[in-house]
């Protein structure tokens, strides 16, 4: 009898794994396989010419200390505090008022929020540019009321960065809310106001550490991927903008230094996680909508 | 990218893709041509098929680095004919990746313009037949500066305070500051390109976008009244507006040469030879180097250019040539510095 159970356990385990095999393989192949990847290269020498000369070396790590590129390390965490709290003060309020709609508005709402999903996000960054770009529409219509009198040079500046991040990350900052404050329960919110809590203490003490999760793992959904989003500064920012991402992405196109951006890279993985964990550490919530 | 005066052969090529497809069989086998996307319009691919039998498969990779890797991989094999950019076939020659030419093979050798020949890629012209180059230039809109624009110091005049756009390439730009300073492209001595650097910084406020894509619409629209293009850019920005005016720096001009070799085991050699003659011939190049939209490496060609395009696809005549000088492969420590003051100079531009 005992014996035929954990044959049972062991069938059952066996049974589990296969399950669990394609997810596996997927993750090994595609995730650890290019990370490991990516921590070998960044420990190798770039050639003379072009390609990797397998020699241990730890210049990369030793060229990242140059001031220069330590502030694009500064500018993107910058950016991205930035982008997050813009995102967090437009996001969170949409988000929890959308939880409050009409089964209806709630579709529609959403149907909206999904349909720019369709098109890909460069081609929806190269609107910005008709809309910002010097006789675009924008500037157009401010002439056009005599706001103002000179063409405007909104385009490639740091602003019309910020509003493409805003743009490319509030519809995710908007969900994670919003899954979040559609499971408060608003009668708890009712029960503190009628034990005398004012509007304000009665959104801070229930309705905001109820839908805390959600907001932080838009929050990390937000500021994870603003690190490394180089093509909004690329195309709304002229170049400019100079973000670790960017830095990257010349090192291996342009500078044929793969080992140097992988170096940059693997600096970018580490302060991501650690700032995760921070997250998770001080806000104490260990569920961020099943995110991380 | 290398399509050019697409647009207007659009209606051409629609007309030739037709043909194309009543087209019998080859006889004479076949020859792998590798080479980025658009260089050749159909027609004449077609042509050539027609007059020798021989099938052009047409393989097209998207960048020089690319193309060295498959050819080390393949170790010189795989393909006929190679088209690429002429620093990375300096290093496939090292390589020993790219056959010696026999020009004995070649009947229209004498039409190749010899600006082009003798470059530091291929000093002796052993390997190597050009293919279109493209110069570094200035472009301004005259109705937007206020100054005269003669060469590359000019766009550090305070009047062109964010008015200003550039190509993304560290080499060009840090090569502007040296040009300025009396210095070589290739210096590999790291204090000059710091010194470079340097005087970028000065240029930084002048900067309204860096950018490798497209760079002549904001020129077109007004965004910036200056640009520094490569010659692809410039031939779109000038067909649209005529009334820019494109300068050949004073400080000299360099410029970069697309070359075809064959490389080291190609499996149908003869079959390269007689492309590469094919296309040399003054008619059929004229009617590739309008469509390409480089300039023109075939000096017989230059007569069958038609008016309309002629002043984008040669050089102008008693340009100076004393001071030409192309960007050469260098050391890995000057690229490095290079690296880092371009870098120290985009931060600038944005500040």
């Amino acid at each position: 009898m005992e014996q035929g159970t954990s044959r049972l356990k062991r069938k059952q385990a066996r049974g589990q794994f296969l399950m669990a095999l394609p997810l596996i393989l997927f993750t090994v192949l595609f995730i650890v396989g290019p990370i490991v990847y990516m921590v070998v290269l960044s420990f190798l020498t770039r050639g003379e010419t072009w390609g990797v000369v397998p020699e241990f070396t730890l210049k990369n790590y030793g060229d990242i200390t140059q001031p220069v590129y330590l502030q694009t390390f500064g500018q993107s965490l910058r950016l991205a505090v930035i982008s997050t709290l813009l995102v967090i003060a437009l996001g969170y309020p949409f988000g929890y008022f959308m939880a409050k709609l009409g089964p209806k508005w709630k579709k529609r709402t959403m149907l909206l929020l999904m349909i720019p999903f369709w098109t890909s996000s460069l081609i929806r960054l190269y609107g910005w540019i008709i809309i910002f770009r010097a006789g675009g529409v924008l500037d157009t219509v401010l002439q056009g009321l005599h706001i103002t009198e000179e063409p405007l040079k909104l385009l490639y500046t740091y602003p019309a960065v910020v509003v493409g991040m805003i743009y490319a990350l509030l519809p995710f900052m908007i969900f994670a809310v919003y899954s979040s404050a559609e499971k408060l329960d608003f009668s708890l919110v009712e029960a503190a106001r009628d034990l005398g809590a004012s509007p304000m203490k009665a959104f801070l003490t229930v309705s905001l550490k109820l839908t805390l999760p959600g907001l932080l793992s838009g929050v990390v959904l937000t500021f994870v991927p603003s690190m490394g989003l180089f093509f909004i500064a690329d195309i709304l920012g002229g170049n400019k903008v100079v973000l670790v991402g960017n830095v990257i992405q010349e090192q291996l196109m342009k500078a044929h230094n793969w080992p140097f951006a992988a170096a940059l890279s693997v600096v970018l993985l580490v302060l991501t996680t650690v700032i995760i964990w921070l997250y998770r550490k001080l806000s104490g919530v260990k569920d961020l909508e099943g995110i991380v | 990218m290398k399509r050019i005066l697409a647009a207007a052969l659009a209606a051409l090529l629609l007309v030739s893709s037709f043909a194309g497809c009543s087209g019998g069989k080859a006889e004479n086998g076949e020859l792998v041509l590798y080479t980025w996307e658009g260089m050749f319009p159909q027609e004449v691919l077609d042509a050539f098929t027609e007059e020798t039998g021989i099938e052009v498969t047409y393989s097209n990779f998207d960048t020089d680095e690319t193309m060295l890797a498959k050819l080390e991989a393949a170790k010189g094999g795989d393909y006929d004919l190679v088209i690429a950019d002429d620093y990375i076939i300096e290093t496939a020659i090292q390589e020993g990746l790219v056959q010696e030419l026999d020009t004995s093979k070649l009947e229209n050798y004498g039409s190749i313009n010899p600006v082009y020949q003798g470059q530091f890629f291929d000093p002796e012209n052993k390997y190597t037949v050009p293919y279109g180059a493209g110069v570094q230039t200035i472009v301004y809109d005259p109705s937007l500066v206020d100054i005269e624009i003669k060469g590359y110091a000019d766009l550090w005049d305070e009047s062109l305070k964010d008015n200003v756009g550039v190509i993304d390439s560290y080499r060009v730009i840090d090569g502007m500051a040296l040009k300025v300073l009396g210095e070589s492209y290739n210096t590999e001595d790291t204090a000059t390109i710091e010194a470079a650097g340097d005087k970028l910084l000065e240029l930084a406020p002048n900067i309204r976008l860096i950018k490798d894509n497209n760079t002549q619409d904001d020129l077109l629209s007004g965004e910036v009244g200056a640009a520094v293009l490569y010659t692809s850019m410039v031939t779109l920005a000038k067909m649209t507006n005529p009334d820019l005016k494109v300068v050949f720096p004073e400080e000299g001009i360099g410029f970069g040469v697309m070359a075809q070799f064959i490389p080291s085991d190609a499996p149908n050699a003869e079959n390269a030879y007689k492309f590469i003659d094919y296309i040399l011939q003054p008619e059929v190049s004229a009617q590739c180097f309008e469509y390409l939209g480089y300039y023109c490496t075939n000096k017989d060609a230059e007569q069958y250019i038609s008016e309309e395009y002629r002043d984008f696809l040669t050089l102008p005549e008693g340009i100076d040539m004393e001071n030409m000088e192309m960007i050469e492969n260098i050391s890995a420590e000057a690229v490095e510095v290079h690296n880092r003051v371009y870098t120290e100079f985009k931060s600038a531009c944005g500040q």
